[in-house]
């Protein structure tokens, strides 16, 4: 038996990760190449071309050094689900994509509302008054520091204009 | 007498006192918290504090800065978790001293020494870097191109789990640095027609989605953690305690600055080094290391905090971040209209001895805080992460909002911050890509005038790369840490070694 330490088993989802890098910096290569060609080598496309080279390049032995590693227990789609894109990761960034969209329409003060009460119900789990009251208070909080002390324009509806 | 003028504004003006104790007040509970980072705190606080006078804004980041680095120990001694990456070793030793009822004094210590190490830093942060700057005045492009790679480089290998990873990182926040139209021809780089994209992507966007929204999503998996309390005693260290370890704080602190004076690396490093020396030089330690030794604690803690001051060094004298914390503070004396580097020294002396002084304050709020209300800080580290998280995201989205009222930049933080939650869940750091996006237009810059200087000629482009000193210098540094990355390296100091 050798002593040697193992290499770390590959993570899910880590070979098509790095195969996406790969994909992705050739891609930018491409795109750096139409800005200006190899017309000449102080031209705006140059150093761009040298990033997304160094990208590919490095983004190659990325994929190489996984496939050096060892499988790991699980396979399929599972491991990857729990533990790369979770449930509570994939309801979050749904509710942050809401409250993204939501922030122009509705205003600074209805959004956030809606996103912190959903969110800390959703992730702390103690109930919707408890959630509630922590939202109004954490907003509160928010609007009189950054809004009345340092004077930061916050966002207005245009739904609901006027009313925050 | 000018000087002590500039010195001593922040000392003698009420309002920025009390910006610059708010500042490292918050900074100690942003460092302690886990799952809250200074450099994730720097950057939503810049998009708060861009229209500020520029005075107002350093005082209060330079604050958090200087709290933060040290908050970090708070909770690696009572909650064995480090708040920061510079406290990792601080647990190894201020935990097990915390098992045996010595939280306080494991507090107190830190406290103490952590400024002694803050305030090395600071006087070889006024002492050399006017040399420094005097000397980088001779830095011509090729040269700033050379320190904008080592530094991205450096952040990229010391940090992540491999070189490539680390380059792959800092080649993809040059390329999102490029975008937008080029400054000197007007031409359109990855804008595909798109008005917006031609203003390029706002780097405050992509530092609050790196550093804040992907952090905030990381943490996710650690919401339910247990928190362990300890019981706390005395806080004030013993004299006789500071006057044994003083020697090992003079030795770190000059550790902890050089360290952090290095570009691209940070106070994580300065402490690890520090710890390392601890541990060898120390002869007959009370307890041995790993089981609450104070010399562990004490090396590491005034690494870190001198690493601060070091850290501004390469900032301010050559325009290049010392680590993730000042590549964020050097987009805010962007956003401010100051250009960080040789001049501005000479343009805007006052804005240099006005960090030294004000670095210098916050170790003196740092000295006070520090010693006291540590019964509401433990309440508040308890603070669970589920309401953080949420308020993390409101304020990032707020933030980048604020910077020019444009919907679009949410987005984008939105997108950095999911891309950064996959780059670190698959091992890669982003204080590379924050690096190259602040720095990539700079070195595209300086590479594109040392191309022109050499009328295009590859070969009069590369000579001039050995042909002159500094550039000699650097260049050898740069493949030098290329070489260390490839295979060859290993043969090659063996055999070296051999040799001698």
């Amino acid at each position: 038996m050798s002593d040697a330490p193992r290499p770390p088993a590959r993570r899910p989802g880590e070979v098509a990760f790095s195969l996406l890098l790969a994909v992705f910096s050739v891609t930018a290569f491409w795109q750096s190449y139409a800005i200006s060609g190899f017309k000449g080598l102080s031209e705006p496309g140059v150093f761009p071309m040298l990033a997304s080279a160094t990208m590919l390049l490095s983004s190659l032995v990325i994929l190489r050094d996984v496939m050096l590693k060892q499988a790991g227990p699980e396979t399929g789609f599972e491991p990857f689900r729990r533990d790369i894109v979770p449930v509570r990761l994939v309801v979050v960034v749904g509710l942050i994509l809401a409250y993204v969209i939501a922030m122009p329409l509705l205003g600074f003060v209805v959004s956030s509302a809606g996103f912190l009460f959903l969110a800390v119900w959703y992730l702390w789990r103690k109930g919707p008054l408890m959630s509630a009251a922590l939202t109004l208070a954490s907003l509160a909080a928010i609007y009189v520091i950054f809004r009345q002390v340092f004077q930061v324009v916050l966002p207005q509806g245009s739904l609901i204009q006027g009313v925050f | 007498m000018e000087v002590l003028g500039h010195l001593a504004i922040s000392w003698l003006d009420p309002w920025l006192l009390f910006l610059t104790a708010a500042g490292t007040l918050a900074g100690i509970y942003v460092g302690a918290i886990p799952g809250l980072s200074v450099t994730m705190a720097t950057s939503i606080l810049i998009s708060f504090t861009f229209k500020w006078e520029v005075n107002d804004a350093l005082a209060l980041i330079a604050g958090v800065f200087v709290g933060g680095v040290y908050g970090g120990s708070r909770t690696a001694i009572l909650l064995n978790i480090p708040g920061a990456p510079s406290a990792i070793a601080t647990a190894l030793e201020g935990y097990p001293m915390a098992k045996r009822g010595e939280a306080g004094q494991a507090i107190g210590l830190t406290t103490v020494m952590s400024v002694f190490g803050g305030f090395v830093g600071i006087v070889a942060l006024a002492m050399f870097a006017p040399v420094i700057s005097s000397f980088a005045i001779m830095f011509n492009s090729r040269d700033y191109l050379l320190l904008g790679m080592i530094g991205i480089l450096l952040v990229g290998t010391l940090s992540g789990e491999s070189f490539a990873k680390g380059a792959f990182a800092g080649a993809l926040g040059v390329l999102i640095g490029m975008v937008g139209l080029d400054p000197m021809t007007a031409e359109g780089r990855f804008t595909f027609g798109s008005i917006t994209l031609m203003g390029g992507i706002p780097y405050v966007a992509a530092m609050i989605g790196f550093f804040g929204v992907a952090e905030a999503l990381t943490q996710l998996k650690n919401l339910d953690l247990p928190v362990i309390r300890q019981k706390i005693d005395r806080i004030i260290p013993k004299l006789s305690d500071v006057k044994r370890y003083f020697r090992l704080a003079v030795r770190a602190s000059g550790i902890g600055t050089i360290i952090g004076a290095l570009p691209g690396t940070g106070g994580d490093i300065a402490a690890l080094l520090a710890y390392d020396d601890a541990r060898r030089t120390t002869k007959d330690p009370e307890v041995p290391f790993g089981k609450g030794c104070k010399e562990g604690l004490v090396a590491p803690e005034v690494a870190n905090n001198a690493a601060v001051g070091g850290s501004f060094v390469p900032m301010l004298t050559l325009g290049i971040p010392g680590d993730a914390v000042t590549a964020v503070i050097i987009g805010a004396l962007f956003i401010h209209g100051l250009k960080p580097g040789p001049l501005l020294l000479v343009e805007t002396p006052h804005l240099f001895w006005f960090t030294v002084g004000n670095l210098a304050l916050a170790n003196i709020f740092l000295l006070i805080f520090g010693l006291t209300g540590i019964k509401i800080f433990t309440k508040i580290v308890e603070c669970p992460k589920a309401i953080l998280i949420s308020l993390i995201i409101v304020l990032s989205a707020v933030g980048t909002y604020a910077i020019q009222n444009n919907p679009a930049h949410v987005y984008w933080m939105l997108g950095f911050g999911v891309a950064g939650y996959f780059l670190k869940s698959y091992g890669f750091q982003v204080g590379p890509v924050i690096l190259g996006v602040i720095l990539g237009p700079m070195m595209d810059a300086n590479y594109r005038r040392a191309m022109i200087g050499a009328r295009g000629d590859v070969g009069t482009f590369l000579w001039d790369f050995v042909s002159h000193p500094i550039s000699l210098v650097l260049s050898v540094a740069f493949l030098l840490m290329l070489l260390s990355q490839t295979p060859l390296w290993r043969p090659l100091v063996s055999r070296l070694r051999r040799r001698e």
